[in-house]
């Protein structure tokens, strides 16, 4: 399913670069590390899906790229490293020009993240004019018709004039697709951009943002709890639990390959459309840990089926399974530890 | 296919991927105990714990609260304490400053007015008898002072009043005021009370009266605010439970009685009311209700009935909107399908849900029905005499404000401060009731 | 909007009625007539009275003949405190006082109140913020009386700084502490409102999105959230100007303002039956319609609001 998407992008190499990523929260309660170190790299032109329950951290990661952390919410160590530059040491001006010029990000609800008293133009035409201030309004206009035409609106010039509320879920996720886009950025941040419309629009605004992206070949971080979404458009994965990434790797490998049990039971309870008459949905039991009182070992441990004494104790290393393909689980680093040092495996088989 | 690249993740690999940093035990799979263990879960708490708790760490909430029950103790359990009526005339302690000169000071001062006001030749003699006494005789430019002195305290312009007198033996106020009379029994071993805040122009002990008008603002406010819940939650809830044509009907109700200039027809309400209820309880004598119209005095039921009728309409307002936001709900759709019935509904479904916003409202009502009777009162409308009221406190202090300004001091800020505490306990406690408020 | 404005100038109609027919009643409901309240003239000079202002009518009579008067504008004459006055010209002569003490202490706690509850809200959790919300908090619960007599006493009386009494001549000094007292309960009421709804504003998604685009704060800020903020603010307008008017009886007391308030507190006290039905009638329409101004600026405010379907 790669295939289809991948181009020769116009620039190679690392867009984005995030390195052990810590963002915690102060809350009167003490420290709730939402985010506890993670990394990755994004290419130009790739796209990656973040995928987590609720609570994982997942956006709070994505805030912190764009500088959005509110205000009790803070990066508390790590660095994030954007084509080269820093953009953790940026100032809050050169903060507010990367915004939208360079990286844009969308949001999971369009019914509210339109501001409702003004018009969809006024609000494209802001975003056009917030970073070239020498583009005239009529001009502004006309780019940003050519970008509501572009994701699928017709009738422009009427809809220019339109309030928010006159328009369909669908149709203000397009809106918000237009105007992260309209300063033609090189990131795309996309956090859960299909969750709160209906699975036939979610569909079409999945296709548009695949057909955007090939024309554009700019980076999409794909947030979401949807590992179909992610099967749909995105080329590598990240597996985040309880604030951590427990399992990174390509589509395909995550999908035929998933070495965490995290990752398993996101798939185990997703539907198939291959599936067996008879097979069943399985949920994953308990609840997320407690982000204010962190334990020790393994966060998804108390959950996990397979949960070893060691799991317990210490947050186990990531393991390389495959190229690319990384996990951090016990279990592995037990196949591991058989396979390379076979003495250890006649003792403790 | 391309290949992407990763960051680095992991610590070294070659440094755990050795056995000898294992125990024995690691990879055995861990007990149901074990894991349990291993969650050290936080209490879950439930709501009205959870806002008792975040009530309990806002201080400026608390600091209210306990300004309140200190408000409280004054207006009720202070009349008991002062020996002094709210309406009694004090004979002798008229006028009286909430300070006081020492009874040795005031016999001084006294002493020396009557020196000032001696005939001349008095004066003379009795200068003349003192020196002799010393052993000197007067020159006659001294008997000539204090001759002229003598005659300008006689007529007019040089005479002495009681404060320059006790200005002159360099006498200190002292706090609280106690009449000459009252100083005189204090000195004979007698206990008397003090006038703490001083007296008015008919010799009543303002403190008592600050007292006894703060417990009718309280008791005004209380019993306001619970009539306006009761009002307003019941139109509310029906009017947006029922919708459809009920609603609409109910709330034009509304839109009237809110366009109406609420001040104006209180005032004209009260008025009327005011003179009808009199009417009532002279042919009446002796049913229940009059008795009620003579212990609260009329002014007083006239206010309540103006708030019952008008000042629901906020809260109506409020809890049916809560009602239609809630009723869109699914749980309550389901309840819908389940086969309940509309009452049930609203008391098991609805009202828990707006609950903190109902306690919030119907609590700063309270201060609002007491600047209303302030209003009411300071405007000569509100409580009747002999009750007394902060307001009316307040608008008879006007007339002396010069000389007395503490008579409008004391229950003015009596006033303010229970007003104050009752607004800042009540911003506690919304923040604390609907934690999305605050964020 | 045409069948809009047309309900509601009907609704207006209705409620200007309901005000008239209340006052009316309540004012018959009080046992005796306005005669009594001084001195006790005998029967043949009240029925002579009664006649002479047609109070001898049955009362049903007496409301049409009323409202058939009020319909050609006639408001009738003043039967006490300013005897056979019209009491039109009674309106005419003290409204404007009232209505510029009114419109002036409201046009800056309006000002100020927006402008404080915008500094904390942006500084929220800061000194500030706390330092403004106390002040604003003290000044809602200072009755309105309390400020007037504590200025009277402190700037008129004490200092000298200012007339103790209303005089329109002396210009901006006149107005000072009049509309100083009475515009510290709203100047509050307003920053509180739009601290809250600020801080609501600032939350909302479309803040994120304005800052995901690269919007500066002042934009942000004075574009995106003071506009929605202002919402609820307006809506707490339309009474307030009611309360302010109203709230003027106090000043208008304290101050010796020859303004309608007074009038109407003392015209209540003689049963100037005339002169309370006038008044009343006159600010309830007042309020209706000030109102409904409220109302219509809440549609340039907020597109969402459709007034056709009622505006709720």
């Amino acid at each position: 399913m790669n295939e289809e998407k991948t181009q020769t992008p116009a620039h190679d190499g690392p867009l984005l670069e995030v390195k052990d990523l810590h963002v915690s929260f102060f809350t009167p309660a003490g420290e709730v590390k939402a985010v506890g170190g993670i990394s990755y790299t994004l290419n130009y032109g790739e796209v990656m899906g973040i995928v987590g329950e609720s609570g994982s951290g997942k956006s709070q990661e994505a805030y912190s790229i764009m500088g959005l952390l509110q205000s009790p919410g803070k990066v508390t160590g790590g660095s994030i490293t954007f084509e080269g530059e820093d953009v953790l040491a940026k100032d809050k001006k050169e903060m507010a020009q990367f915004r939208g010029s360079k990286a844009a990000m969308i949001f999971q609800n369009p019914m509210t993240s339109l501001n409702p008293v003004y018009t969809v133009g006024n609000q494209l035409v802001e975003a056009l004019r917030a970073h070239d201030k020498s583009i005239g309004r009529e001009e502004a206009a006309k780019r940003a018709m050519t970008m509501l035409e572009l994701v699928g609106i017709n009738n422009v010039e009427k809809r220019m004039k339109q309030y928010p509320h006159e328009f369909s879920g669908g149709m203000r996720q397009r809106v918000m697709i237009a105007m992260g886009l309209i300063c033609s950025p090189k990131l795309l941040i996309a956090d859960e951009p299909t969750t709160a419309l209906d699975v036939t629009i979610q569909a079409q605004i999945l296709e548009l943002m695949k057909k955007l992206q090939k024309k554009t070949h700019m980076g999409i971080i794909f947030i979401t709890h949807n590992l179909g979404v992610v099967a749909e458009i995105c080329d590598k994965v990240s597996v985040m639990y309880a604030g951590k990434i427990v399992e990174q790797g390509l589509v395909d490998d995550i999908f035929y390959q998933p070495s965490h049990p995290y990752t398993l039971g996101l798939l185990r309870s997703m539907p198939r459309v291959d599936a067996e008459e008879h097979e069943r949905l399985i949920p994953i039991e308990g609840t997320p840990v407690d982000m204010l009182n962190p334990p020790e070992g393994c966060p998804f441990a108390p959950r996990c089926e397979s949960c070893m004494k060691i799991c317990l104790q210490k947050m186990p290393p990531y393991v390389e399974i495959g190229e690319g393909h990384q996990a951090a689980c016990w279990l592995r680093v037990q196949e591991r530890l058989k396979k390379t040092e076979g003495k250890g495996e006649s003792e403790r088989g | 296919m391309k290949n992407p690249r990763f960051g680095s993740l992991q610590p070294d690999m070659e440094d755990i991927l050795d056995w000898s940093n294992y125990n024995p035990g690691d990879f055995q799979t861990a007990n149901a105990d074990e894991k349990e263990n291993f969650i050290t879960e936080r209490k879950s708490v439930g709501y009205w714990a959870d806002a008792w708790r975040r009530l309990k760490q806002n201080k400026v909430a608390m600091v209210a609260a306990g300004l309140l029950i200190l408000i409280v103790l004054f207006a009720f359990l202070g009349p008991v304490i002062v020996p002094y009526g709210y309406d009694e005339f004090v004979k002798g302690s008229e006028n009286m400053h909430p300070w006081h000169y020492s009874y040795e000071d005031q016999l001084k001062a006294r002493e020396l007015m009557a020196e000032a006001s001696m005939d001349p030749e008095e004066a003379v003699a009795k200068a003349e008898a003192e020196a002799e006494a010393e052993g000197r005789t007067l020159t006659p430019r001294e008997l000539a002072v204090i001759r002229a002195k003598a005659k300008a305290g006689q007529h007019g312009e040089g005479k002495l009043t009681m404060e320059q007198a006790l200005q002159d033996i360099g006498a200190k106020a002292k706090p609280f005021g106690y009449s000459f009379s009252e100083l005189e029994r204090k000195a004979n071993g007698e206990k008397v009370f003090p006038h703490v805040f001083g007296t008015d122009g008919f010799g009543r002990d303002i403190m008592v009266r600050v007292m006894v008008g703060t417990r009718v603002s309280l008791l005004v406010g209380l019993l306001a605010a619970l009539l306006v819940l009761v009002v307003g939650a019941l139109y509310g809830s029906i009017s947006g439970y029922c919708g459809g044509r009920v609603d609409a009907i109910m709330q034009r109700i509304v839109d009237i009685i809110y366009a109406m200039p609420e001040v104006l027809v209180i005032l004209l309400i009260s008025v009327v009311l005011n003179e009808t209820l009199l009417l009532y309880a002279d042919t009446h004598q002796g049913n229940l209700f009059s008795t009620a119209i003579n212990a609260l005095g009329t002014k007083l039921i006239a206010m309540f009935i103006a708030f019952g009728l008008l000042y629901w309409v906020t809260m109506s307002r409020i809890i049916r909107g809560q009602i239609i936001q809630l009723k869109e709900q699914e749980y309550v759709t389901a309840a819908k399908a389940l086969g309940a019935k509309g009452g049930r509904i609203i008391r098991s479904h609805l009202l828990p849900n707006c609950i903190g916003q109902i306690i919030t409202t119907t609590f700063l009502q309270i201060p609002s029905a007491i600047f209303l009777e302030s209003f009411l009162s300071y405007l000569g409308v509100g409580v009747s005499a002999p009750m007394t009221s902060l307001g009316s406190m307040a608008s008879d202090a006007l007339k002396g404000i010069i000389s007395y300004p503490y008579r409008l001091i004391f229950p003015a800020v009596v006033l303010s401060l229970m007003i104050l505490c009752f607004n800042l306990f009540g911003d506690g406690l919304r923040d604390a009731l609907d934690p999305r408020l605050k964020k | 909007m045409a069948k809009y404005l047309v309900k509601r100038v009907l609704m207006a109609v209705v409620t200007i009625f309901m005000v008239a027919l209340l006052t009316f009643f309540l004012m018959n409901a009080v046992p005796g007539n306005p005669w009594l309240s001084e001195k006790n003239p005998p029967q043949a000079v009240q029925d002579q009275l009664n006649e002479k202002y047609g109070l001898d009518q049955p009362k049903p009579i007496q409301f049409a003949k009323y409202m058939g008067n009020l319909l050609q504008g006639d408001l009738g004459v003043s039967i006490k405190v300013n005897k056979n006055k019209p009491v039109l010209d009674i309106i005419k002569e003290m409204f404007p006082t009232s209505a510029t003490i009114g419109a002036l202490s409201l046009g800056w706690a309006l000002v100020v109140g927006v402008t404080l509850g915008c500094i904390s809200a942006y500084n929220r959790g800061k000194w500030v913020d706390s330092l403004l919300r106390v002040i604003c908090t003290i000044g809602i619960s200072l009755p309105s009386f309390v400020v007037a007599t504590m200025l009277l006493y402190v700037f008129a009386t004490s200092l000298g700084w200012l007339p103790p009494i209303f005089d329109s001549s002396l210009g901006i000094k006149s107005y000072l502490m009049p509309c100083l007292a009475l515009g510290l309960y709203p100047m509050c009421y307003i920053a509180r409102q739009s601290r809250t709804s600020m801080l609501d504003a600032l939350g909302q998604e479309y803040i994120k999105t304005g800052r995901a685009k690269g919007l500066a704060t002042p934009a942000i800020v004075f574009k995106h959230a003071l506009r929605n903020a202002l919402i609820p603010v307006l809506t707490y307008l339309g009474p307030q100007i009611a309360f302010t008017l109203c709230g003027g009886f106090v000043a208008e007391t304290v101050f010796t303002i020859p303004g309608l308030g007074r009038y109407f507190v003392n015209a209540i006290s003689a049963r100037d039956y005339p002169v309370i039905m006038g008044t009343t009638i006159f600010l309830a329409a007042f309020i209706i319609v000030m109102n409904l101004i409220v109302d219509l600026l809440y549609k340039a405010v907020d597109p969402r609001i459709n007034l056709t379907k009622g505006g709720d």
